[in-house]
C-alpha cells in the first residue's frame, strides 16, 4: 500500500503560497495576453486614419519629401507597434507555460503531502442493476434526441444541391471553360483595355489587339463592371461604374461630342460597351444588321447583316411603330456579342462580326413586337421570350448556342428585360409579366420564387436594390418587394406609373420615370414620396445611375442629370441636339448615346 | 562511458535533426499582395525518415516499460515519471505528431484512397498501441499518449460524474470517430488534427479559439479528470474496444478482494465496477422479452439511424473544398464591393470548367451519400448495442477495474491493503 507522507505545516505553507503566487501570475497573464491578442487583431497599422491622411497629401504633392519622411517614419513606428505586441504575446505565452508548470509542480506537491489515508466511503454501495437501468435509459434518450436534431437539421437543409449540380452539370456538360490562362501573355485583359484604349491608343491596333483571341470562358465581374455589357448595364439594373462622366456637352456646337456617326439602320435598342467597341443593331421590314463601332474614333469597324438563318420565318412580324424590328439590346461577354430580332433571329457573333452561330427562336406571337433585351450570366446568353401562349425563359451557351436550360412561365406577353442580381446569398434572374415577378437560379433556370404584383402589358424592367426588387406598369401599381424564398410586398403606390422606362433604385432612393416625362423619387424602404419632376417632355430612355448621378435622357434629346437625393437637385441639362428613345451607355469618362439617327461619344 | 556514448550519439542525433530542421525554414514563407493568409498548418516540418524510425522505437520502448511497471511493478509513481518523459518528447518535442489519434484519419485515407500513400511509421503509431493494448490494457493511456499526460498532470480535484452524464457523455467520442473517418475517407479534412486542442499548446501556435479551448479542458480537467481522453479521444474508442479483451489487464488487488470497499472511490475516471452477486432483478422472461426486442430493434436502427444519417449527407458535405467551389461557381457572387474570392480566382486560373467543378462535386456528394449512410448505420448500431449489453447478465465479485475504460493509470493500486500472497 503507498506510504502517504506527512510533512511539516512550514513546508506546505511555502508550497501554498508558491502555488498562489504563480496562480495569480497567470491569471493575469492570461489577460493581458488575450489583451494583447485581441488588440493586434483589431491593428491594422498601414491602414490606419493618419496613415491615410499622409497618404492622400503625398497624392496631391507628390514631391513633398517631408510627407514621404513622415510616412516612412509612421509605417515604421506602426511596425515596430505590431511586432512588439506580437512579440510580447509569444514571451507571454513562454512566461504563461513556464508559470503553469511551477503551479502544477506546486499543486503536485501539496497533494502528496496532503495525501489523507483511504476512508471507507460512508455511503451505501449503489445499487449495480438500477444504475444500469438508469444508464441505459439515458442512452437511449440521448439517441433519440441525436436523431431527432439530426432530422430537423436535415429537414430544414434538405438535399437539394445534388439534383441542381446534376442539372447544372448536364446544363454545362462543358459549361465553358473558364479559364483565363489560356490567354496568350500579350493579349490584356477587356479591363485593362478599357482605360487604355479610351485615353487615346491608336484606334486600331486596339480594335484589334483588345479581345480577338478571347473566346473561351467568360468575364470576372470586374471586368463586366468596367464595361457596359448590356442593356442597363451590368446586371441590367441601371447602374454603371464608371467614373469621370462628364455633365455638360452641346450636341449643336459640339463641345464634348468627341465623335458622332450615323446608324446605318434604324433601331430602338440601346448601345452597348466593351473594351474598345460599341454594338448597336438595327432592321427594318427586311433587313437585319449588328453594327460594331470603334469606341475611340466612332468608325464602323464591321456590320453584319443577320440573313439565312435556319427556320427564320419568311413572313413579316408585326410590330407598332414605338417597338419596331429591333428593339432589343444586344448583350456581349467580351469574346461574342448577341442579338435577337422581332423575328425571332438569335445570333451570335464573333468580336470580328464573323457569325458563330445563329438560330431562330420561332415567329414571336407578340402584337407589339418583341423587346426583352439580351442578358449574359456566366457563358450563358439569357432569352426572356415571353410570347402569347407560350411564354418562357431560356439559356444558350454562348459558344455554341446549344440550350442549356429553358422554363416555362405561365405569364402573359410582356416587353420587359431581364436583371441579374445578387442577393448577397446568391445569384438571381428576376423577370417581370403579368401576373408575377419570378426569381430563378441563372445556372439551372429553377424557379426560386414568384409574387402575384403586377398586372397589364408590362414594358419596364425591374430594378432592385439592397434586397428589394421594384415593379412598375401603367395602369397596374408599383410595388417594392422584399425578396427571399418567401417575398413579401413592402409597399406599394399607384399615383405615378410607367409603361415604358424602367426604375433605377438606390439603398435609400428609388426613382421612377414615366413615359410622360416626370420623374418620381421615393424613399426605397418605405415608399413616402420626396419629389417629382416633370420634364417637359416624354421619355422613353431608362435612367442610369453612374458616377453618383442619375442620367436619364428624354425624347427631345435633353440629357436631366441630378443628385439621387431626398431634394431633386439639377446637375445638368445638356442637349444632344437630336431626340432619342435610347438608354445611354457608359465607358470610363464617356457616354454614348444612339440618336434617332446618329451614334454619339460624348467626353471630356 | 558507455552511458556518456549514449548520451554522444543522443546529442547527435538531436544536433542533426535540428540542422535538418533550420534547412527547411531557411527561406521566409511568401507574403501574397492578395491579402491571403498563409493557411495554418496541421503538421510540423517533415522528418528526415530514420528519425521517424526513431520515434517508432522510442515510443515501442515507452510502452514496454509502461506496461512493466503497470503489470508488473505496479507503481504508480513509475508512471507518473513516464508520463512526464512522454509529454515532454511526444509532446513538447515531437509537437504531437505524428500522434496515434490522428493516425486514424492516415489509415482511414489509405483505404479509401489508393493515390495516398501513408507512411509506415504513421501505421506503426496507429497499429502498436493498439497490439499492446489487446494484450495489457489501455498502458498507452496511462502515461505515453501526451495529451492524456497533460491532463493527468492538472487532475487535482476529480469529482464523480455520475452515472447519466458518464454514459452521455461517453458517446460523444463514437460521434467524432465516425465524422473523422467521414472527413478523412472522403479526403475532406483531417478533423482530429484541425480541432486538436494540445498541438497548439506543443507548438505554441494555435490560434485564439483553440487556446480557449485547450485552456478550459485543462482547467475542467482539474475537476473532471481526462475530459478529452473521456469524452472526446476518437482513438480511444478503438482502445475502449481492443482492451475488452486484453490478455492481461491491471488489477487492484495483488492477491484476493477482501471487499474493503477502500478503492472504490479512488478512481478519478469512474472506472472500477463495483461488485455485482445479486441477480438481475428482472424476471428470466422480462429479459428474454428484451433481448428479443433489442434483437429485432438493433437491425432496425441501425437502417433508421443510416437513414437519418444520409438526409444530412449535403451539410456534412459542405465543408468539403469541392463541394464549396462548386457552390461559388453555381451562385457567384457579383456584387462589385466584394472582391472575388481565393477559390473563385483560383479556380479561373487552373484552366478548369465549371462543368468539370460541378461533376467533382458530384462526386464527391455521392462519397458522403454513401458516407453518411454507414456513418449513421455505425452510431445507430453502437447505441442499440450499448442499450443491448446493459442487458447482459453480470456477475464480478470484486472490485475490479473495468476493462474498457480503466486507463491502467494504477492510481486505485495504492488504495489497496492486500499484500501481494
Ligand atoms: S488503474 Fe485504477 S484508478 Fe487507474 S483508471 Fe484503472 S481503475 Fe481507474
Amino acid at each position: 500500500m503507498k506510504k502517504f507522507l506527512i510533512l511539516s505545516d512550514k513546508t506546505l505553507r511555502l508550497i501554498q503560497s508558491i502555488a498562489f503566487a504563480s496562480g495569480v501570475f497567470a491569471f493575469v497573464l492570461c489577460i493581458l495576453i488575450s489583451v494583447n491578442y485581441f488588440q493586434l487583431k483589431r491593428a491594422d497599422p498601414l491602414n490606419s486614419p493618419a496613415m491615410k491622411s499622409l497618404v492622400e497629401r503625398m497624392n496631391t504633392n507628390p514631391d513633398d519629401q517631408q510627407v514621404k519622411l513622415e510616412i516612412r517614419e509612421l509605417d515604421l513606428l506602426s511596425r515596430k507597434a505590431f511586432f512588439t505586441n506580437r512579440w510580447q504575446i509569444k514571451t507571454g505565452g513562454y512566461l504563461l507555460v513556464f508559470n503553469v508548470l511551477i503551479l502544477i509542480i506546486c499543486l503536485k506537491s501539496i497533494e502528496l503531502l496532503k495525501a489523507k489515508l483511504p476512508e471507507i466511503p460512508g455511503s451505501k454501495m449503489d445499487d449495480f442493476w438500477d444504475k444500469r437501468k438508469i444508464n441505459q435509459v439515458w442512452v437511449a434518450y440521448a439517441g433519440i434526441s441525436l436523431v431527432s436534431v439530426s432530422l430537423v437539421f436535415a429537414f430544414l437543409t434538405h438535399n437539394q444541391l445534388g439534383p441542381e449540380l446534376k442539372r447544372a452539370g448536364l446544363a454545362g456538360q462543358n459549361i465553358g471553360s473558364n479559364q483565363q490562362t489560356k490567354l496568350p501573355g500579350n493579349v490584356p485583359s477587356a479591363a485593362d483595355t478599357t482605360l487604355k484604349n479610351i485615353s487615346g491608343k491608336g484606334a486600331n491596333d486596339s480594335a484589334q489587339s483588345a479581345s480577338t483571341n478571347l473566346t473561351e470562358g467568360y468575364p470576372t465581374q470586374q471586368e463586366i463592371n468596367s464595361n457596359f455589357p448590356s442593356f442597363r448595364g451590368p446586371g441590367g439594373n441601371g447602374i454603371a461604374y464608371q467614373k469621370n462622366i462628364p455633365t455638360s456637352w452641346d450636341g449643336k456646337s459640339g463641345k464634348n461630342i468627341k465623335w458622332k456617326t450615323a446608324v446605318p439602320l434604324p433601331g430602338y435598342n440601346s448601345p452597348v460597351f466593351w473594351s474598345d467597341r460599341i454594338f448597336l443593331t438595327g432592321a427594318n421590314e427586311t433587313k437585319r444588321e449588328v453594327f460594331c463601332f470603334d469606341a475611340l474614333s466612332g468608325k464602323i469597324l464591321w456590320k453584319t447583316a443577320v440573313e439565312k438563318i435556319p427556320g427564320s420565318p419568311a413572313q413579316v412580324p408585326k410590330v407598332n411603330r414605338e417597338t419596331g424590328f429591333s428593339a432589343p439590346t444586344v448583350a456581349t461577354d467580351g469574346r461574342r456579342v448577341y442579338a435577337v430580332f422581332a423575328n425571332g433571329d438569335l445570333v451570335a457573333l464573333d468580336w470580328n462580326g464573323n457569325k458563330v452561330w445563329a438560330k431562330n427562336l420561332g415567329l414571336p406571337k407578340n402584337h407589339y413586337g418583341h423587346s426583352s433585351s439580351l442578358i449574359m450570366y456566366q457563358d450563358m446568353v439569357i432569352v426572356q421570350y415571353d410570347q402569347s401562349g407560350d411564354a418562357s425563359v431560356m439559356a444558350l451557351k454562348g459558344k455554341t448556342g446549344n440550350l442549356l436550360w429553358k422554363t416555362s412561365r405561365d405569364v402573359k406577353i410582356s416587353w420587359s428585360s431581364p436583371i441579374l442580381v445578387n442577393t448577397g446569398k446568391r445569384q438571381e434572374l428576376m423577370l417581370v409579366a403579368e401576373p408575377f415577378v419570378i426569381s430563378y437560379n441563372p445556372s439551372t433556370g429553377k424557379e426560386l420564387w414568384r409574387i402575384d404584383c403586377i398586372s397589364g402589358e408590362v414594358g419596364p424592367s425591374l430594378a432592385y436594390s439592397d434586397g428589394i426588387v421594384f415593379s412598375v406598369n401603367e395602369y397596374s401599381k408599383l410595388a417594392a418587394i422584399q425578396v427571399g424564398d418567401t417575398p413579401k410586398q413592402l409597399w406599394e403606390n399607384n399615383d405615378f406609373m410607367s409603361d415604358i422606362p424602367s426604375p433605377v433604385a438606390t439603398k435609400q432612393y428609388l426613382f421612377l420615370p414615366t413615359s410622360y416625362g416626370t420623374m418620381v423619387c421615393y424613399d426605397a424602404k418605405s415608399g413616402t414620396k420626396f419629389w417629382e419632376k416633370d420634364f417637359g417632355s416624354p421619355t422613353y430612355a431608362s435612367p442610369i445611375l453612374a458616377d453618383g448621378k442619375v442620367f436619364i435622357m428624354d425624347k427631345k434629346g435633353t440629357m436631366h442629370i441630378f443628385k439621387p437625393d431626398k431634394t431633386y437637385s439639377v446637375l445638368g441639362q445638356p442637349q444632344l441636339g437630336e431626340g432619342s428613345v435610347c438608354t445611354p451607355a457608359f465607358a470610363e469618362g464617356r457616354i454614348f448615346i444612339r440618336g434617332d439617327k446618329n451614334l454619339y461619344c460624348i467626353g471630356k | 562511458m558507455k552511458k556518456a556514448l549514449a548520451i554522444l550519439l543522443l546529442i547527435i542525433l538531436f544536433g542533426f535533426q535540428s540542422m535538418h530542421t533550420f534547412g527547411i525554414q531557411r527561406f521566409p514563407k511568401p507574403e501574397f499582395e492578395s491579402g491571403y493568409t498563409q493557411p495554418q498548418t496541421l503538421m510540423p516540418s517533415p522528418r528526415a525518415e530514420i528519425l521517424a524510425y526513431m520515434d517508432v522505437a522510442v515510443l515501442l520502448l515507452a510502452l514496454s516499460f509502461i506496461s512493466w511497471l503497470v503489470l508488473k511493478k505496479r507503481s504508480r509513481n513509475g508512471v507518473f515519471w513516464t508520463s512526464v518523459f512522454s509529454l515532454a518528447y511526444f509532446g513538447f518535442y515531437r509537437e504531437g505528431c505524428v500522434c496515434s489519434i490522428g493516425s486514424i484519419q492516415n489509415v482511414t485515407l489509405a483505404m479509401f484512397d489508393g493515390s495516398y500513400a501513408i507512411p509506415l511509421s504513421v501505421i506503426a503509431f496507429f497499429l502498436i498501441p493498439l497490439v499492446f493494448t489487446l494484450f495489457f490494457g489501455r498502458t498507452f493511456c496511462a502515461g505515453i499518449c501526451p495529451f492524456g499526460a497533460m491532463q493527468d498532470l492538472v487532475s487535482f480535484s476529480p469529482q464523480k460524474l455520475g452515472s447519466r452524464l458518464n454514459a452521455i457523455l461517453g458517446l460523444i467520442p463514437y460521434l467524432y470517430l465516425g465524422l473523422a473517418m467521414l472527413y478523412a475517407a472522403t479526403g475532406t479534412d483531417f478533423i482530429i488534427c484541425r480541432y486538436d486542442p494540445f498541438v497548439g499548446i506543443f507548438r505554441m501556435n494555435a490560434s485564439f479559439g483553440m487556446y480557449v479551448f485547450a485552456g478550459t479542458l485543462l482547467v475542467s480537467g482539474i475537476f473532471i479528470a481526462r475530459p478529452y481522453c473521456r469524452f472526446l479521444c476518437p482513438y480511444g474508442v478503438i482502445l475502449n474496444w481492443f482492451s475488452r479483451f486484453s490478455r492481461r489487464h491491471i488489477t487492484i488487488t495483488p492477491a484476493n478482494c477482501i471487499q474493503c470497499r477502500l478503492c472504490e472511490n479512488s478512481c478519478p475516471y469512474d472506472a472500477i465496477d463495483i461488485p455485482v452477486t445479486e441477480k438481475n432483478p428482472d424476471s428470466r422472461q422480462m429479459r428474454v422479452r428484451k433481448l428479443i426486442i433489442i434483437s429485432i430493434l438493433v437491425p432496425f436502427l441501425t437502417v433508421a439511424a443510416g437513414w437519418t444519417g444520409s438526409k444530412l449527407s449535403e451539410p456534412l458535405a459542405g465543408v468539403n473544398s469541392k463541394m464549396k467551389l462548386a457552390k461559388q461557381v453555381l451562385n457567384p457572387v457579383i456584387d462589385p464591393n466584394t472582391p472575388e474570392t481565393f477559390e473563385i480566382t483560383a479556380f479561373k486560373s487552373a484552366g478548369k470548367s465549371s462543368g468539370q467543378v460541378y461533376e467533382e462535386a458530384t462526386l464527391v456528394l455521392h462519397r458522403f451519400y454513401t458516407g453518411s449512410w454507414i456513418l449513421g448505420g455505425f452510431i445507430g448500431l453502437v447505441f442499440s448495442l450499448l442499450i443491448a449489453g446493459r442487458m447482459l447478465k453480470k456477475y464480478n465479485p470484486d472490485y475490479v477495474p473495468n476493462k474498457g475504460n480503466c486507463f491502467s493509470c494504477v492510481r486505485c493500486v495504492d488504495y489497496c491493503p492486500v499484500e501481494k500472497s
